[in-house]
């Protein structure tokens, strides 16, 4: 342990209370996590108790607001598993229903697909554009791809369509999804004016993910398009609830043509915009 | 008593219960209601006093008591009432006897007729207890009085909280100074009585006699005890006792003590012949004594079988019939030559049909009396890969190599590097082929193992381009382009602590601190279902051997059992009284055992979900489990070092191997049983000799009625050799079909 008077006093006092509890080897992050803690949750109910002072119409803050703040907070965020007595009641419920037959040939066993994660969490909008080549832009199919809101999904895209796919599929779950659209901006391209209504392009995508789903990060580029081939889209195949793969055909309709591509923020009305 | 608390306790339920004949004092056999009010502090006197049954003084007794309780709290309207009610008379409102009402109750009464002098003189000790109100302690009054308090210290704790130390002491006095033979089990009393006193003192807010009482006897328990009475230690006030739920739990449940009958004796006579009735209550109220005929057992047997968090299990939590054999194999000939194989499939299944009717009813040796039915849980049927699998495996099985105590198996150790300590589990699939890591940064990631790559399902634009109808199209689907030797599976949003290849290796299932178990597909590498129940912590997985099923355990302290197609759990084992750390099924998948932090084993049966089998012993939680691939013996490692074998069929204890010095985080039997592998967090492989100790089980008498074990003390001859790693944790054994042993862990410099 270093000198004493390098260490702040609550540092002391947090290693003291360790040596209390009995833990005798920590990371030295330890005491500062644990301080942080500390000063976080302190104040926190410190706050709640002023709230609760001012409620009453109390100048100070006094023991029954403390208390008040700390029970309120614990029902909140330290709940402690169910009582024994609940759990055995539940149990004894349960257990009586027999076990279900399994039925038998139907492809890989999964639950119905709205408790799957195994839909298209996004869909594509589909960009009418005028035949008329202007400024030779091409448009691209805006994806959006959504983390639907509470439900933890890995963004495989499904099966592209063009009529909109529901996409809240699976059940609800405690995490906070965010939902945000990637637009992807049109290239301005100098390239030869297309009078065709495909459109061709390449979608890459690269999906880093982080420790919390909360940060749902897509990166989309499109590359240059170059002929007006087939459109391809590289998605991964969904097995939907049947043995075979859903296997699909990817038509992206597109119309070349820039000036209809505005980016349709009304259309989006239904997402969260990050 | 917790619930007799600071309140108006119902008056006349305690009229009732007082007039019930009272119970006899051996109440331990069937005092099994819970109903505080039912062991009311006078009927449990019984013995020692010649109390008189309940009859018409007693009632007018509480009913003064009452009436005296509603003047204190000036309810003079209510006392109005109920005196008119009652019929009594107005001088017998003299609150001329308002005796201290924290008297041994027990004692007071039933000494009411004969000892009046010694009651009154305990009862002028003793000062008031906080529930009952303010009482005057005074001296003992005339003879009609001295009830009233009596009764309503019914509704208060046990005795004055100075006077537990005195009980205490002279309890242990007592002890000291029987006979050798009774002492080792008697002194089992000291450690529930002496946590139930303190949690007592707590809970009736009185601190520092608590904290004294705590002091002065805590150094005296057993150390295995050591873990709880520190957290013990830190529960100084009534508040932080109810976030505990495992303390609660403990208040609330019996703690189980085996005693031979004579010691039993003994101690019956000497807490009843003395006033001090407050150990008698505490142990009546909070203890479950199964007693047994038969000698008393030495220290080394009780300290084998206690430690657990509720001491130890009743003889009759043992004694369901547990079909523990294994499922008859579906019939498939081992083909001679490799072309016949499609043939033989075609045989195998009507085969399979066939022995199902020949075990009906008659004991041919086909039919195991000890394995259960083939329909009695319902299990998928074989798909032909599965059959086709079945075939590979009987083949490696042909090329195992035998092992055995000269023979000992080549350890392969696969060390997961650069994983800074976050490898939280691992899992091999049944052929060796796949490994998965599960990490604490909540990623999965799947590595294979044999030079052949991982290879995912083609896209859908791909797929279109494929050829359908040619021979090989199970290969064409595959893609090469992202064949890769590893691949991440991402989507859990905490720490991955339980991780599980499905047998038919489509599946990974992994569980995860934020409380969801998630299925993933090994043929396209995404998530497929995410499973919640749990709102806890998920602290390990396992699919069941035949696959379809699986379970969970918990922060929540109960486990689950899913199927992959139901997003509920089918079953709920609850029981345990902390976190449910370690869960495994059965080789016939019929049966579940659970490990907990309750440093209890539960085996549950999956058709009704019940507990089966109680196993205590274990010091610590446990964290590993395996079961003997005969199905009959489980062994269980923990964070005290020690590996216990357990056979399951008579519930017993068979032996115990000493030489880890840290936690046994991995268990296993080679795959015909003769060799166990333990691996811990002290960087070593051991390997002890699992035929060696279930053989001397064979022609032993396991009569089972007493429960006694005699453990030899033979941990060094059954072990066969401690392998040491550089500094890497054993976190995941594994034997191959061909009796290779897989190790791995995480390097932890």
């Amino acid at each position: 342990m270093s000198a004493p008077k390098t260490i702040p006093k609550d540092a002391q006092v947090m290693i003291q209370i360790l040596k209390d509890m009995g833990v005798t080897e920590y990371e030295p992050r330890v005491i500062n996590q644990m301080l942080e803690f500390t000063y976080r949750y302190v104040t926190t109910i410190i706050e709640d108790a002023k709230i609760y002072a001012t409620h009453a119409k109390k100048s100070n803050v006094d023991a029954d607001d403390i208390k008040l703040a700390i029970q309120c907070r614990m029902d909140q965020s330290f709940t402690s598993p169910p009582p024994r007595d609940f759990l055995l009641e539940i149990a004894r419920q349960k257990n009586q229903t027999p076990l279900p037959l399994i039925k038998p040939y139907t492809g890989p066993r999964l639950p119905p697909d709205r408790y799957c994660l195994t839909a298209p969490n996004y869909r594509l909008k589909s960009i009418q554009k005028k035949v008329a080549p202007s400024a030779g832009r091409i448009s691209v199919p805006r994806l959006s791809v959504g983390a639907v809101s509470s439900r933890p999904t890995t963004p495989t895209l499904g099966t592209p369509s063009v009529q909109s796919v529901s996409t809240k599929v699976g059940a609800p779950v405690s995490l906070t999804g965010q939902r945000f659209t990637v637009q992807i901006p049109p290239p301005s391209q100098t390239a030869t004016t297309k009078t065709k209504t495909d459109d061709s392009g390449q979608i890459y995508f690269f999906s880093i993910f982080t420790n919390n789903p909360l940060c749902l990060f897509l990166f989309v580029s499109t590359a240059t398009p170059s002929t007006p081939a087939v459109p391809n889209v590289l998605i991964n195949p969904s097995l939907i609830g049947s043995k075979n793969i859903l296997i699909t055909t990817n038509m992206v309709s597109q119309n070349a043509g820039g000036e209809s591509l505005k980016r349709k923020h009304e259309d989006d009305d239904d997402y969260d915009a990050l | 008593m917790a619930a007799v608390q600071g309140g108006l306790v119902d008056a006349k339920d305690e009229i009732d219960i007082k007039t019930e004949p009272t119970a006899d004092g051996f109440g331990n056999n069937n005092a099994s209601d819970s109903r505080v009010l039912s062991t009311p502090p006078g009927s449990s006197a019984a013995a020692g006093n010649n109390k008189p049954a309940a009859g018409t003084p007693e009632e007018q007794q509480t009913l003064l008591a009452v009436l005296q309780f509603l003047k204190k709290n000036k309810l003079s309207e209510s006392a109005e009432i109920l005196r008119r009610e009652a019929g009594l008379p107005e001088d017998a409102l003299d609150p001329k006897g308002t005796d201290g009402t924290g008297a041994g109750p027990g004692a007071a009464a039933g000494s009411a007729d004969t000892d009046a002098g010694d009651a009154s003189s305990l009862l002028s000790r003793v000062t008031v207890s906080s529930s009952a109100g303010a009482q005057a302690p005074t001296k003992a009054a005339g003879e009609d009085q001295p009830d009233v308090s009596v009764v309503l210290s019914a509704y208060s704790q046990q005795g004055d909280p100075a006077l537990y130390e005195v009980y205490y002491s002279g309890l242990k006095r007592f002890i000291e100074s029987v006979l050798d033979c009774h002492r080792a089990e008697l002194s089992q009393v000291f450690y529930p009585l002496f946590v139930h006193m303190y949690l007592e003192l707590v809970y009736n807010n009185h601190e520092s006699e608590a904290k004294a009482f705590f002091e002065k006897f805590s150094g005296d328990q057993e150390c295995y005890y050591e873990e709880d009475l520190r957290i013990l230690s830190s529960l100084t006030k009534k508040e932080h006792m109810r976030g505990n739920e495992t303390l609660l739990d403990f208040r609330t449940s019996k703690f189980v003590l085996r005693i031979s009958r004579d010691s039993y004796q003994l101690l019956k006579r000497h807490l009843q012949e003395r006033q001090n009735n407050q150990i008698w209550n505490i142990i009546q109220e909070h203890l479950y004594i199964d007693i047994f005929d038969g000698m008393p057992r030495s220290k080394s047997q009780i300290d084998a079988m206690s430690g657990s968090l509720a001491g130890e299990a009743r003889r009759e939590a043992n004694k369901a019939k547990v079909y523990y054999g294994l499922l008859k194999e579906p019939e498939i000939e081992l083909p001679l030559d490799d072309e016949d194989e499609e043939a033989e499939n075609e045989e195998g299944k009507p085969k399979k049909k066939k022995p199902k009717k020949d075990s009906i009813g008659n004991k041919s040796k086909k039919q195991d009396p000890n394995a259960p039915a083939q329909t009695r849980i319902p299990l998928p049927e074989l798909k032909d890969s599965d059959k086709l699998d079945k075939i590979m495996y009987l083949k490696e099985a042909t090329k195992k190599i035998r092992l055995g105590s000269d023979n000992l198996p080549s350890i392969c150790f696969y060390t997961f590097l650069n994983a800074y300590q976050g490898l939280t589990a691992v899992d091999f699939t049944d052929d060796s082929s796949l490994i998965a890591g599960g990490f604490a940064d909540s990623t999965v990631r799947v590595w294979s193992v044999t030079p052949k790559k991982l290879r995912k399902v083609k896209t859908a634009a791909d797929l279109n381009l494929i050829d359908k109808e040619s021979d090989d199209v199970l290969e064409r689907i595959m893609d090469e382009k992202t064949a890769s030797e590893s691949k991440v599976l991402y989507g859990h949003s905490g720490p991955v602590y339980g991780i599980s290849f499905s047998p038919d290796r489509n599946y990974l299932l992994s569980s995860s601190e934020d409380a969801t178990i998630r299925l993933w597909s090994l043929q396209t590498f995404t998530c497929l279902v995410g499973y919640k129940g749990h709102n806890y912590p998920v602290w390990d997985t396992q699919f069941s051997p035949h696959g379809y099923y699986f379970i969970s355990g918990g922060h929540d302290r109960v486990a689950r059992l899913w199927a992959t197609d139901h997003y509920q759990p089918l079953r709920i084992f609850a029981g345990h009284l902390a976190d449910v750390t370690c869960t495994r099924f059965h080789p016939n998948s019929n049966y579940v055992v659970t490990g907990s932090s309750d440093r209890t084993i539960r085996l549950w049966d999956v058709l009704t979900g019940n507990c089966v089998r109680i196993f205590t012993g274990h010091k610590g939680p446990i964290h590993a489990l395996a079961f003997s691939p005969n199905g009959k013996f489980l062994a269980s490692g923990a964070t005290d070092g020690r590996v216990l074998l357990w056979d399951i069929g008579h519930g017993l204890m068979v032996s115990e191997l000493k030489g880890h010095t840290d936690t046994v985080y991995s268990l296993r039997f080679s795959r015909d049983g003769e060799i166990l592998a333990s691996g811990s967090m002290d960087n070593t492989v051991r390997l002890w000799d699992a035929m060696k100790a279930f053989d001397d089980l064979e022609t032993d008498d396991f009569t089972a009625a007493t429960g006694h074990i005699h453990l030899q003390d033979n941990s060094q001859e059954l072990l066969l050799g401690t392998y040491m790693s550089k500094s890497t944790p054993v976190v995941h054994l594994h034997f191959t079909r061909r009796n290779l042993l897989l190790a791995a862990g995480a390097y932890n410099p």
